[in-house]
């Protein structure tokens, strides 16, 4: 494995940090060398410092996207933690759709659903699922269930809808798991009609947002973790922005936004947190 | 011991008895099933981890069957076929349905030996992240209480500081009233939700 050096661990951390907003930490060195050393040989590159010039030098971007696919993590689950999926099928949907029913039975009931770092598509999928089954008759309702993240890679196998055993293992009751998806040899394939139901996205938490408008509900779990303090008040504060007034945002079971972002308030149900803005 | 059952279905009488002599010698546990409906009987009554099985057996049941009936009750059981060379398309047709692998006759046992070492192997990883995951979920489940208690606590200090600031500030009642009205807040304290 290609070593790296204490000045390229400060040149290319500060890198990362700039295309991805990722902060690694550079005391941890091998963690840099196993996810990046493959991409440096494949490249023909015989430093960090090579990889780093020629990534920030080329005009495709292809490199700077495989660091990316490469840093961020992608372990998430189908009902990762279940309660905030209680949370959303108990409480969060069953009160928005109540406040957002038109008095009008001609006109449809609008949702807006992100999932603001949405890694291989589990969580999206999840809520997919969860809606499906709460709302046999989807033809009266708008429901726009977005999934974004900065991986390409992630991005791409989210849309696919396709799964490994590994990542189908935990999680997942096996009555849904026949319901919902499709098996091909050691593979599960989300089903079309739960596919056609998201949509999946590339994006730079670390950007302006754009053009997303604002959503009813907003899933945040366990990506501010690899941010700093500010880019973490920057990013809430966005989040904030983009949620309607009397929207959920939900965070990671062991995130806090003390201190993080005063705009909004904590309020329990059960055994979840949720947050709504002041 | 190896720690890994492996159910032989073969209704060839002596290629069963000759896998399972080598097998044991190995240190696998081995299971005999004469055919396909025999498999199916034993299949749902006892852990295994392996099926290794012929392709073609008599009956309706045939090594595809015995694959699918496996993998019904879990997805966790690997399936290894045996077959004769002129059916490697159906065996490759098997591996898209979930089989582990397949082995051409006449059985080369070194072939075999390393194909289950390899399939015990993913077996211990796999057990060693379901361990590792498990842990990593009393933590955070253990961290996320605490983490919700603190969260919610501080945003209810937040919020009597700001009263007692609105009180401190409220030029229409008497300074005395003010500080009786901050110490009551205050005495409310031991009522926060913990």
């Amino acid at each position: 494995m290609l070593k790296i050096s204490p000045d390229e661990l400060k040149l290319v951390a500060q890198y990362i940090h700039d295309i991805s907003g990722i902060y690694l930490d550079q005391s941890k060195s091998y963690l840099f060398e196993t996810r990046l050393g493959a991409i440096a040989t494949e490249h023909g590159c015989s430093s960090y410092k090579e990889l780093y010039q020629k990534a920030r030098s080329e005009a495709s971007k292809i490199i700077e996207r495989k660091i990316i696919d490469a840093i961020s993590t992608n372990e998430t689950l189908f009902f990762r933690d279940k309660a905030p999926f209680e949370l959303l099928q108990h409480k969060l949907l069953p009160e928005l759709i109540d406040a957002r029913t038109p008095n009008s039975p001609a006109l449809k009931t609008n949702l807006k659903i992100w999932s603001a770092a949405s890694s291989t598509g589990q969580e999206l999928y999840s809520i997919a699922i969860i809606i499906k089954e709460m709302l046999p008759d989807m033809s009266k309702y708008a429901i726009k269930l977005l999934g974004t993240d900065i991986s390409d890679g992630a991005v791409a196998q989210a849309s696919r809808g396709k799964y490994n055993k590994f990542e189908m293992e935990r999680g997942l009751p096996g009555d849904k798991l026949q319901r919902y998806f499709t098996m091909f040899g050691d593979s599960w394939t989300i089903k079309d009609d739960i596919r056609a139901m998201v949509q999946f996205r590339k994006l730079n938490l670390m950007l302006p947002f754009g053009g997303l408008g604002k959503f009813d509900i907003i899933f945040c779990r366990n990506v501010a973790i690899y941010f700093t303090l500010p880019d973490r008040q920057k990013l809430f504060n966005k989040i904030a922005d983009s949620l309607a007034d009397d929207g959920y945002l939900i965070i990671g079971s062991t995130e806090s936004l003390t201190g993080i972002c005063p705009r909004f308030i904590p309020k329990r149900h059960l055994r979840s947190i949720f947050y709504q803005k002041k | 011991m190896r720690n890994m059952t492996i159910l032989v279905v073969d209704d060839d009488p002596v290629i069963r008895r000759m896998l399972e002599k080598r097998l044991e010698k190995e240190g696998y546990e081995v299971l005999l099933a004469e055919d396909g409906y025999q498999a199916r009987k034993i299949l749902p009554q006892q852990h295994i981890d392996v099926v290794l099985t012929d392709l073609m057996m008599p009956g309706s049941i045939g090594g595809i069957e015995v694959l699918d009936i496996a993998k019904k009750i879990s997805h966790d059981i690997e399936v290894i076929l045996i077959t004769a060379h002129s059916s490697v398309d159906t065996a490759v047709e098997a591996m898209k349905k979930g089989a582990a692998d397949y082995l051409e006759k006449p059985i080369n046992f070194d072939e075999l030996f390393l194909r289950l070492e390899k399939i015990a192997n993913v077996q211990s990883i796999m057990r060693n992240a379901q361990d590792l995951s498990q842990a990593m979920d009393t933590t955070e489940s253990a961290a996320a209480v605490t983490i919700q208690n603190l969260e919610i606590r501080s945003a209810e200090l937040q919020e009597r500081m700001d009263s007692i600031e609105a009180i401190l500030r409220d030029d229409l009642i008497t300074p005395y009233d003010r500080i009786d009205k901050v110490f009551d807040l205050l005495a409310a304290r031991d009522n926060l939700i913990t």
